[in-house]
């Protein structure tokens, strides 16, 4: 059967994993994340939610066509996503992945990673990426390294906000402006063989 | 624009204490062609269903956007998928009976949009099967995998038939081309199929439909594959563009479907055997239906040895009953028609009906994947959205290898399916980076790869089988499958030219190659098992004739794939129909001769 799916499988969210490291205190502004779209994480703590909500927006931000990851509310199905899994391994590697980042803010910047300057947290993200396989498109997708603990939460964060992002709305219809999906009535799109 | 479907018509009520004319095991691409030309033969059928009956528009669901859903298209919590690593790393069974999972699919249902198949598929828990590393797909459902196949639809041709005399390896067929022609023209009418004329021997064309088209980058493919004496023609979909006299169908409206999902369409333009085949033959008032029924043993004559009907389980209530026939049709798939077969024992028939010549569950065959490529066609960087996926599907490239050539590591061939353009989720989010750059880097990049894999013939050997395991039930106390598998020499061979050949034509095509897939995916992963009750002229070394009655038991028939001498490398869906179609034209004359 002749395949193009849309998205990682869950087993590939399994196999990336991330340093269990010493717990930070999160200070910032943790419930404003939540409130904004009066949405309740069942996953993640409101701090780590607010962390996550930035961290995909920065990875997919706004720009001249099309509102970023925050406005699609990826944080809020990365959270669902999470949660439908029923797989607690799977959520520490998770939140063990957002106090990596905290401790790597903390290293670089001297501050949690939501008070740092918005300089100062691309660099934390381009530190975590510096890992980043750059050979991209193997049909079947690359497994994670799962010995590479930020890294690998890297890779894991940016495909999960990916697969939120591009199956939005916003995603679908404001950033890739999908044409399909309705009935045509006309000719296939594409071109004759001969 | 709203679609009105028909409803599909009422069975019937079941009669197990009338003699059908045939009993039917089975509804898929086999089973579905054997009722319906039995039906209109106007013999009176018995049609038995392992699976339910389910409302497969309601599964479906082809139009609705990722963000209608309430998972983005995710199962309920709870439901797992096989992943590679499992099936490798693992031995089967697979799901373990106290599995944390309260369901366990095969790995289709791990494709994106695993909600709308969670009741297609079956639930590994409770169909179990044990021996080598095998993925076994199956869909216990009426209509069987047809609800979800992949739609690629081609021919056969003597150089699948005659295989054997081309390059000395195995059997040829007991019938040629000449034989089989009429019945794929009779298909392709009845069913519809899509596709472009090319010519070529060793693929024959089929009577097309409205062909789906190429894009840029495969136009490309396509000039550059020429001079090499290559072919990349548009996928030979079997879906009707110019619709059929079926009212229970409609023709293809290129709405973005195909591609989105583990498969399925919900307006019946891809051929599925309920509304192309079964629907139609209750319409004739000859077809009885009775789904939620696992037949387990065909039923012997302890005084002729000849079939008398078939003992089933009612899937729901688990309560045994019988059904009895003139004549036993059966189309359960390659691998559970094996597993009746040789369930049912009696002393008549010591090693399982139809099994003197202990070829059973042999000879077992299908094609490998995973070898591949993937390109970027450079040109396309940059272009705004096209409405691509609206095509049923993208390209093939059928075999070149051993035609007239000979290769000195490998026998026969392997084509290549293919796919490019723009699909609802990007396929360019593997992009580096992050931020804005990244985001406009997605945007550009959508819809400029190109990727295709191999299907290659898998060599028949004896060896290869599957057999009753002797300890392990599946939920209905039924025995299940020992697999005795393996991909062999000639496939690993195979397999590196498939990398090899695939990498140089999109570097001819002036396509910038960007990943070169190379390892076997495990043994079962292309769906197209074949070959446990071959066809042959000789019973000691076959278990079928050409009109796949089995040698031992003139009321015996066996229809499905599990009838094919070799795997060739194409696709075989249209195959098993063209054959089960011919088959019961000469079982209903028999029949009525008093043959039978």
């Amino acid at each position: 059967m002749s395949d193009s799916r849309w998205t990682m499988t869950r087993r590939e969210m399994l196999g990336a994993t991330a340093a269990a490291l010493v717990l930070p205190l999160l200070e910032a502004r943790p419930l404003a994340a939540l409130t904004r779209y009066n949405f309740a994480a069942r996953v993640f703590t409101p701090a780590e939610f607010a962390l996550v909500d930035e961290l995909s927006d920065i990875i997919i931000p706004t720009d001249e066509v099309s509102p970023g990851a925050r406005e699609a509310r990826v944080a809020g199905e990365i959270d669902r996503r999470l949660a439908d899994a029923l797989d607690p391994e799977q959520v520490k590697r998770w939140k063990d992945g957002l106090r990596a980042v905290e401790d790597l803010s903390r290293e670089m910047n001297g501050t949690t990673f939501l008070k740092s300057t918005p300089e100062q947290r691309v660099a934390v993200l381009t530190k975590m990426a510096s890992t980043e396989d750059e050979t991209p498109g193997s049909r079947r997708r690359r497994r994670a390294n799962p010995s590479s603990s930020i890294g690998g939460f890297y890779r894991q964060l940016k495909g999960a906000t990916t697969r939120a992002y591009y199956t939005s709305k916003i995603g679908i219809h404001n950033d890739q402006h999908y044409k399909g999906n309705v009935f045509q009535t006309g000719e296939y799109a594409g071109l004759d063989p001969t | 624009m709203t679609l009105v479907l028909t409803p599909p018509p009422e069975s019937p009520e079941v009669d197990l204490t009338t003699t059908y004319d045939a009993i039917v095991v089975g509804s898929g691409a086999a089973g579905g062609m054997a009722a319906n030309v039995l039906t209109a033969k106007g013999l009176k059928v018995l049609l038995l269903e392992a699976g339910k009956k389910i409302n497969v528009e309601a599964e479906l669901r082809s139009m609705q956007w990722p963000y209608e859903h309430p998972r983005r298209g995710d199962a309920p919590p709870g439901w797992h998928a096989l992943s590679l690593n499992e099936y490798n790393i693992r031995k089967p069974p697979y799901a373990a009976k106290d599995s944390a999972f309260k369901h366990v699919w095969s790995y289709v249902g791990g494709w994106g949009g695993s909600d709308y198949v969670k009741n297609i598929l079956v639930d590994e828990k409770q169909n179990p099967y044990t021996g080598t590393n095998y993925a076994w797909v199956r869909a216990r459902v009426l209509g069987g995998k047809t609800n979800i196949w992949g739609r690629l639809a081609l021919r056969l041709s003597d150089y699948d038939f005659k295989a054997k005399t081309h390059d000395g390896y195995g059997e040829d067929w007991p019938i040629s081309y000449a034989d089989i022609e009429p019945y794929y023209d009779r298909v392709d009418r009845y069913l519809g199929i899509s596709g472009h004329k090319e010519g070529l021997p060793h693929l024959p064309d089929s009577l097309f439909q409205r062909s789906n088209k190429l894009n840029a980058g495969e136009i490309k493919l396509r000039n550059a594959l020429k001079p090499m004496g290559r072919t990349a023609t548009p996928y030979r979909a079997g879906v009707t563009t110019d619709g059929v006299k079926n009212k229970y169908r409609s023709k293809c409206f290129g709405r973005g479907a195909c591609g989105r999902r583990p498969g399925g369409c919900d307006i019946h333009a891809a051929f599925d055997s309920p509304t192309g085949l079964i629907y139609p033959a209750m319409d004739t008032g000859n077809l009885t239906l009775r789904t939620n029924s696992t037949a387990h043993e065909i039923l012997v004559d302890p005084k002729t040895g000849r079939a008398r009907g078939v003992a089933f389980v009612d899937s729901v209530t688990h309560k045994s009953l019988e059904a009895k026939a003139k004549v036993v049709v059966v189309g359960a798939s390659t691998l559970e028609s094996a597993r009746l077969l040789l369930l049912s024992k009696s002393p008549q028939h010591p090693n399982g009906i139809g099994n003197s010549s202990d070829h059973v569950g042999h000879n077992f065959c299908e094609h490998l994947m995973g070898p591949g490529v993937t390109g970027l066609v450079k040109e396309l960087v940059g272009k705004e959205h096209g409405i691509e996926d609206g095509r049923p599907g993208g390209f093939y490239v059928p075999r070149f290898r051993n035609l007239s050539d000979k290769q000195p590591g490998f026998l026969r061939g392997y084509g290549f399916e293919g796919n490019s353009g723009k699909s609802i989720f990007p396929d360019s989010t593997d992009r580096p980076g992050f931020g804005k750059q990244y985001k406009k880097e997605v945007r550009d990049y959508a819809g400029a790869f190109i990727n295709m894999g191999g299907f290659g013939e898998v060599l028949p050997r004896y060896e290869n089988a599957v057999s009753i395991d002797p300890d392990v039930k599946d939920a209905w106390g039924i025995p299940v499958l020992k697999f005795d598998y393996k991909f062999g020499d000639n496939e690993k061979k195979m397999a590196e030219d498939m990398a090899v050949t695939a990498k140089e034509m999109f570097e001819a095509a002036g396509i910038e190659v960007i990943g070169v897939d190379k390892e076997l995916l495990t043994e079962g992963w292309s769906i197209h098992e074949l070959g446990t009750s071959r066809m042959g002229s000789d019973p000691k070394t076959s278990v079928l004739n050409q009109f796949q009655q089995s040698h031992d038991v003139k009321n015996l028939f066996v229809v499905d794939g599990s009838s094919h001498v070799n795997a060739s490398c194409q696709n075989p869906t249209w195959t098993i129909m063209a054959l089960a179609w011919r088959s019961c034209d000469h079982l209903a004359d028999e029949l009525k001769k008093g043959n039978l």
